[in-house]
């Protein structure tokens, strides 16, 4: 079993109904593109592990949220311990764009007192023949909020890694300068290393066998 | 209501021993001390001396093992915030006991659920406390391990004397001096907070496991079975698990971070593959689940604060009786043991049926389909894996295929682990949906009781996995010795205790998202 992480993340990955949240972060998980065919219902989870530096490996918890509007009131609650979170729009659906500008100010009034690492993620780029947004377009507006931006296909899994890597990356310089603490009560982000003071059952269970063989 | 023992145990003490009771508890509170060290005696022999009960048979000693267990589930009932009147006009000298939530259920237990004498021997209590947990531990450890080794129930006359002694000073004298010494027992309860329930699960565990019943290891907490377990004498551990742990999501991700390090240090050393609860936990996104519960549930809570302080008059008086009924069922979830049965239900479609028929009524759309794919899960593991023993030695082909011991553990603390980590992800999804869509053909009221009913149907079926998985042990453990087998067994039980008592906390976590739907609904009715 895999365990050893130096970090664990919370990033939350938002954006409009229909986009391929839920499909990028299962290619991202399960290294699969699922045709999801049920929008999600509230929030769902994943995790994996990334290993940023040589035998430096941060856990990543996703936290999905449902895109449809009538969520928004619940998904809302969720963004105040995530530390990074992903900002999806589809190349080819224009209205999704245009409302990047709304999910930002969402996110970032319900995570006060907190701040979120955001990436622009412009999807199903392997529609080409359907863009409705072009790069440097998607560019300017991410820079414009300071953020990166990648274009993403969940089918043909381009950039899907660049993706999550990039954002891992820039939070862990984040925490490795000091701009982002781990602080009590927030799960953002959670240190691997956690000193053994409360003892579990199964380490007594197993003590137990060694004395008596 | 300020009790709650009900008054159907009482024939579990045949000596109708109510009008004694009050003596007794003042008189035999000082002897208190010493009685786990008795009982240890009498543990350590019983199995020796009275083997004559069979394997399972739990008809035989259900007069004396109902109550205990129904006591135990007692002690992890979480009462409303607010404290009956007659515990409030008690605790005047400490008011801080009503202004923090946290704390107070679990110290109002103390004072409401029966254990009011222990105000008896007060504030002694505390340096004495240390030694009797470890000295009951022992007991226990001693009484666990006779039980499994012989796989009977040590329920003798030995036995049940002293306990029937028990039950005249922990269940009768609460009902009838509960104002008296309501007194000491909440000064107590709110000077020691948690301990003072830790150690009163201690003291039924001692009861509960002694009375014979192996299943009863299911209902012992977690925090209780570690100090337990390493017969802590010095309490500090369990004084910084106190501080440490706050919410439910807390204790599980800690169990898993330890896990982990166990895991990270014993790569080298350690080829065993071991299953660690915590961890698996984590891997089916229970923990996940569980903090996104415990969010909504936080902020549901704030909420129905913040509605509560803008009314006043009739409307708040309403409010406030409408929403006690709510929390009623939250309070009342009882979970007999003695129902479940381990010839019923053989690939868990029963359970999917009761399950959803349940869900059904909330009037949400969700379905039981991941619980009930992981129950079946278990059940063809369980078909498969005790299989092959049995026809051995008419299949040769089959031989190639058996299974050790350690894979029906790993399989049954994997089992139990997503079992729990789906249980937690269906409430957390219903919580959305119920903060989501106000029902017009159902009640939040009705909602509540079904859910609870859920939490019963949801910890009947963590028994009775448990129940099949030990089962299955001891029939492919049958050569292994008893200290092999043993921790196996004893370690299946405990998560299933965990897995029972993490369910229900996050039955509990539920009761804020249920009033702010209520507040809801009924703010769309009067509109309309």
């Amino acid at each position: 079993m895999e365990a050893i992480w130096l970090y664990q993340f919370r990033l939350i990955v938002i954006g409009d109904s229909t986009v391929g949240k839920s499909c990028l972060i299962r290619r991202f998980t399960e290294g699969r593109f699922v045709q999801v065919s049920d929008p999600t219902v509230g929030v769902d989870f994943f995790s994996r592990l990334v290993e940023i530096e040589p035998g430096k490996r941060i856990k990543l918890q996703i936290w999905d949220t449902a895109g449809q509007e009538r969520f928004r009131s619940i998904t809302r609650a969720y963004y105040r311990n995530s530390v990074g979170g992903l900002l999806l729009f589809d190349i080819t659906n224009r209205h999704s764009f245009q409302n990047v500008h709304e999910w930002l100010e969402e996110a970032r009034s319900h995570v006060q007192p907190h701040s979120i690492v955001f990436l622009l993620v412009g999807h199903k780029c392997d529609l080409e023949s359907q863009r409705q947004v072009s790069q440097q377009e998607a560019e300017k507006l991410a820079g414009a909020y300071g953020m990166r931006y990648v274009e993403t296909s969940a089918r043909d899994a381009i950039n899907v890694e660049k993706a999550f890597t990039e954002l891992t990356q820039d939070i862990f310089e984040l925490v490795k300068s000091g701009d982002i603490n781990i602080q009590e009560g927030w799960e953002g982000v959670k240190s691997g290393f956690v000193p053994n003071v409360v003892h579990s059952s199964e380490e007594v269970t197993k003590s137990d066998r060694r004395c008596l063989c | 209501m300020s009790c709650h023992w009900r008054s159907g145990e009482a024939p579990s003490d045949p000596a109708g021993s109510s009008e004694f009771a009050e003596p007794f508890a003042e008189k035999e509170a000082p002897l208190r001390k010493p009685m786990p060290v008795t009982l240890t005696d009498s543990a350590q022999q019983t199995p020796d001396s009275s083997p004559q009960i069979p394997t399972g048979d739990s008809t035989t000693d259900n007069s004396t093992d109902v109550a205990p267990t129904r006591k135990e589930r007692k002690t992890r009932k979480r009462p409303e915030p607010k404290p009956p009147v007659e515990v409030q006009e008690t605790q005047e000298e400490k008011p801080k006991v009503e202004e923090e939530p946290v704390k107070a259920p679990s110290e109002l237990t103390v004072a409401r659920g029966g254990w009011g004498y222990w105000g008896s021997w007060g504030k002694s209590l505390m340096s004495t406390a240390s030694a009797t947990v470890a000295t009951v531990g022992q007991g226990i450890t001693q009484a666990i391990e006779k039980a499994e080794t012989s796989l009977g129930i040590p329920s003798s006359t030995e036995l049940s004397a002293p306990i029937r002694e028990e039950d005249k000073q922990g269940g009768e004298p609460s009902n009838e001096t509960d104002k008296g010494e309501g007194d000491g027992a909440s000064a107590m309860g709110s000077a020691m907070g948690m301990f003072s329930s830790l150690s009163s699960v201690v003291q039924s565990t001692g009861k509960t496991v002694l009375t014979g019943s192996l299943d009863a290891l299911e209902f012992i907490g977690k925090k209780t079975m570690d100090v337990i377990a390493e017969g802590d004498p010095g309490f500090k551990k369990t004084k910084g698990l106190m501080i440490k742990t706050n919410t439910l999501s807390q204790v599980l991700r800690e169990a898993k971070e330890r896990e982990e390090h166990q895991t990270a240090e014993e790569v080298s050393s350690d080829t065993e593959k071991k299953a660690h609860y915590g961890m698996l936990f984590d891997e089916f996104q229970g923990l996940a689940h569980l903090e996104a519960l415990e969010i909504l549930s936080r902020e549901s809570e704030s909420k129905v604060k913040s509605v509560l302080t803008t009314l006043s008059g009739e409307e708040l008086a309403q409010l406030k009786e409408d929403l006690k009924l709510i929390k009623e069922p939250f309070s009342l979830v009882e979970f007999d043991d003695e129902e479940v049965e381990e010839k019923k239900d053989e690939d868990g479609a029963e359970f999917l049926r009761e399950l959803t028929e349940a869900l059904d009524g909330l009037h949400i759309s969700t379905t039981a389909d991941k619980l009930g794919k992981v129950s079946k899960n278990a059940c063809d593991q369980i078909a498969q894996m005790t299989k092959p023993i049995k026809e051995e030695e008419r299949n040769e082909e089959e031989v190639a295929k058996t299974y050790t011991v350690e894979n029906v553990h790993s399989s049954a603390i994997k089992s139990l682990a997503e079992l729990t980590a789906r249980s937690i992800e269906q409430f957390h999804k219903v919580a959305e949906m119920i903060l989501l869509c106000t029902s017009q053909k159902v009640t939040t009221l009705e909602q509540a009781k079904i859910l609870s009913q859920i939490t019963i149907v949801l910890c009947k079926e963590i028994s009775l996995l448990s129940k099949k998985f030990t089962s299955c042990l001891t029939t492919i453990g049958s050569n292994e010795k008893g200290d092999v087998l043993n921790p196996l067994i004893t370690g299946v039980f405990l998560e299933a205790s965990n897995s029972a008592s993490y369910i229900q906390d996050s039955f509990q976590l539920l009761m804020p998202v249920l009033e702010v739907s209520h507040i809801q609904s009924s703010a769309d009715s009067n509109q309309q």
